[in-house]
């Protein structure tokens, strides 16, 4: 049996106007492979195509061409997607429901009988310290509380793969290394994680292999562990493999200058 | 079904959740207590004028707040991005635009009881032998039923201000408590007061106008069509387009091609047919009924396979 979680191949993605003409291509044949116990990052610049490759391997998307296979079946199918939790880029939440509200919704749309989706709603706020605001409405919520319930309402499943698009985004630096450790111990426990994030020192802190995109095509990518082993400057490792990818790309000709 | 009791009940809370909601709710339910308040206007018939207020109120405020309801539940939630974050779950989409649709009926249920008990109730409130009114010039005859009428508008305003305080003390969600309690308040209403009688004695059940319900019942059938209708546009449509098309159909549904796809409103428009004590004919309400149970089904199937072929960037 094999062990890839996630396989990509030759997956692109062309948008295109209501008169069908292509608009734009933002995904440009990408192969990828997830391995089980990975925590894979997909790092890339705005608009390289890491949110729409994402929505293709949770079906929200259709391919233009290529496969993507997730637990060896189609994105589409509900048995592989009951395997997996999701945190989008932006707090998706029903601001008329309390944080409580969140998770059950989402523990009802996993199908978790009421007393195990209650349990695990304490349990998971607790978790993102939100066990005193569990009935506030979370339309009051600040970005980063929002992010903490989108957080809880992802893992209420008790998912094998876990997909966080931009996981941070809106944290402090409290939250934020709540959340890398958070991932960690998810990690740990042996769920397998999918992670997109600008922030690439954190990135470098939790994903053990990395995939950069630039413009809808993998530039680069690999173990973390062997790109820190091989550059110069430890601690900013992977942000100079990431930048020094790009520039070989054209992508950006210096930094701080993307074309 | 959990899956489709968590969709229904996240809708159904939408759809309360809105302000307009409770505006709608409230200014209908005062439209038709108040009906009785003008007696002069008897059109031939005691009551009539009640009835007409409550059929209009269920047509009018009850299709701007379920089909407002409908476009915002999945139009809107596709847009802000709720409706990728559940179709990312193991949720059939079909599933997904059912239940949604369920839960803003099932709003839209509640608003339809609320208007009924309120149409029993004025329409007896106004109805021959009523209690005299004060407000009358001297040997005109007046027909409002005081109790009735008391008792629909104070229970009425009422439930807004317990809504209200319900919000204030322990944090109630104000407009989802301001319909529950609205609409509650109408049958409490009706058992409050029909005991007083008209001419002081205990009133019975069959002296409430029983007669209309069926005629109420096939127009709640006829607006879910619509409801259906304005859900199914919205999975591709902007909420104005949406809206100006389902506002379109109704006025054009007797037309040809539409009145095949829709009810035609004048069909299930039966408030005439009740004039003067006249009772409806059954067979050609339950062969309406069925139209519309018909029509509701052929939309939600349409609403599935467009939601089914949308994208979710």
């Amino acid at each position: 049996m094999s062990d890839s979680v996630i396989e990509i191949s030759g997956l692109r993605k062309t948008f295109r106007d209501f008169w069908f003409r292509p608009v734009a291509e933002a995904v440009n044949g990408i192969d990828l492979t997830v391995e089980r116990g990975d925590v894979f990052g997909l790092l890339g610049p705005n608009g390289s195509g890491k949110s729409t490759t994402i929505k293709m391997i949770l079906g929200l998307l259709t391919p233009t061409s290529g496969t993507v296979r997730l637990f060896g079946l189609s994105p589409r199918s509900h048995a592989a997607r009951a395997r997996l939790g999701y945190l989008p880029e932006l707090s998706y939440l029903h601001p008329f429901l309390t944080a409580k509200e969140t998770v059950l919704y989402y523990a009802g749309l996993s199908e978790l009988d009421g007393r195990t989706a209650k349990a695990r709603a304490d349990e998971l706020l607790e978790q993102v310290g939100l066990k005193e605001q569990a009935n506030r409405a979370v339309g009051g919520f600040s970005k980063g509380m929002a992010r903490r319930v989108a957080f809880a309402s992802a893992l209420v499943s008790r998912p094998e793969l876990l997909i966080l698009d931009e996981p941070t985004s809106g944290l402090d630096p409290i939250g934020t290394r709540e959340v890398k450790e958070l991932i960690g111990r998810l990690s740990a426990d042996g769920m397998t994680i999918l992670v997109t994030s600008h922030q690439l020192f954190d990135m470098q802190d939790v994903c053990s292999r990395v995939a950069i995109l630039s413009h809808g095509k993998v530039v680069g990518g690999g173990r973390v562990a062997n790109i820190v082993e091989a550059a110069a400057d430890k601690r900013h490792a992977l942000e100079d493999y990431f930048v020094s990818r790009l520039q070989s790309s054209g992508a950006v000709q210096r930094v701080g200058s993307e074309t | 079904m959990r899956r489709f009791l968590a969709l229904a009940r996240s809708a159904t809370l939408e759809a309360l959740a809105e302000p307009l909601s409770a505006v709608l709710f409230l200014v209908a339910l005062l439209t038709i207590h108040l009906a009785p308040v003008f007696h002069y206007h008897q059109f031939g018939e005691p009551g009539r004028l009640a009835r007409e207020c409550g059929f209009s109120a269920l047509l009018v405020f009850g299709l701007v707040f379920a089909t407002a309801a409908a476009v915002r539940v999945i139009g809107g939630e596709i847009a802000s991005g709720t409706a990728a974050a559940a179709l990312a779950r193991p949720v059939p989409r079909p599933l997904f635009f059912c239940s949604k649709i369920a839960g803003v009926v099932f709003a839209f249920g509640i608003f339809s009881v609320a208007v009924a008990a309120a149409t029993l109730l004025a329409t007896y409130a106004s109805a021959e032998g009523a209690h005299q009114a004060t407000c009358c010039e001297e040997g005109e005859s007046s027909r409002i039923w005081q109790p009735g009428l008391a008792a629909g508008t104070c229970l009425t305003l009422g439930g807004f201000a317990l809504a209200a305080a319900a919000n204030r003390f322990v944090r109630a969600r104000f407009c989802v408590t301001a319909c529950v309690l609205l609409a509650l308040a109408q049958p409490l209403a009706l058992v409050v007061a029909t005991p007083f009688g008209h001419d002081g004695f205990i009133a019975t059940v069959g002296a409430l106008q029983w007669r209309m319900v069926p005629a109420l019942g096939l127009l709640v059938s006829a607006c879910v069509v619509f409801i259906v209708l304005a859900g199914a546009l919205a999975v591709r449509l902007k909420p104005a387009p949406t809206v100006a098309l389902v506002s379109a159909a109704v006025i054009s549904s007797f037309v040809w091609p539409v009145r095949a796809i829709l009810p035609a409103i004048q069909r299930y428009w039966l408030v005439d047919d009740l004039a003067f004590g006249a009772t409806l004919a059954m067979d050609e309400v339950g062969l309406s009924f069925l139209g519309a149970v018909l029509l509701t089904v052929f939309w939600l199937l349409a609403g599935s396979v467009l939601l089914q072929g949308r994208e979710l960037p």
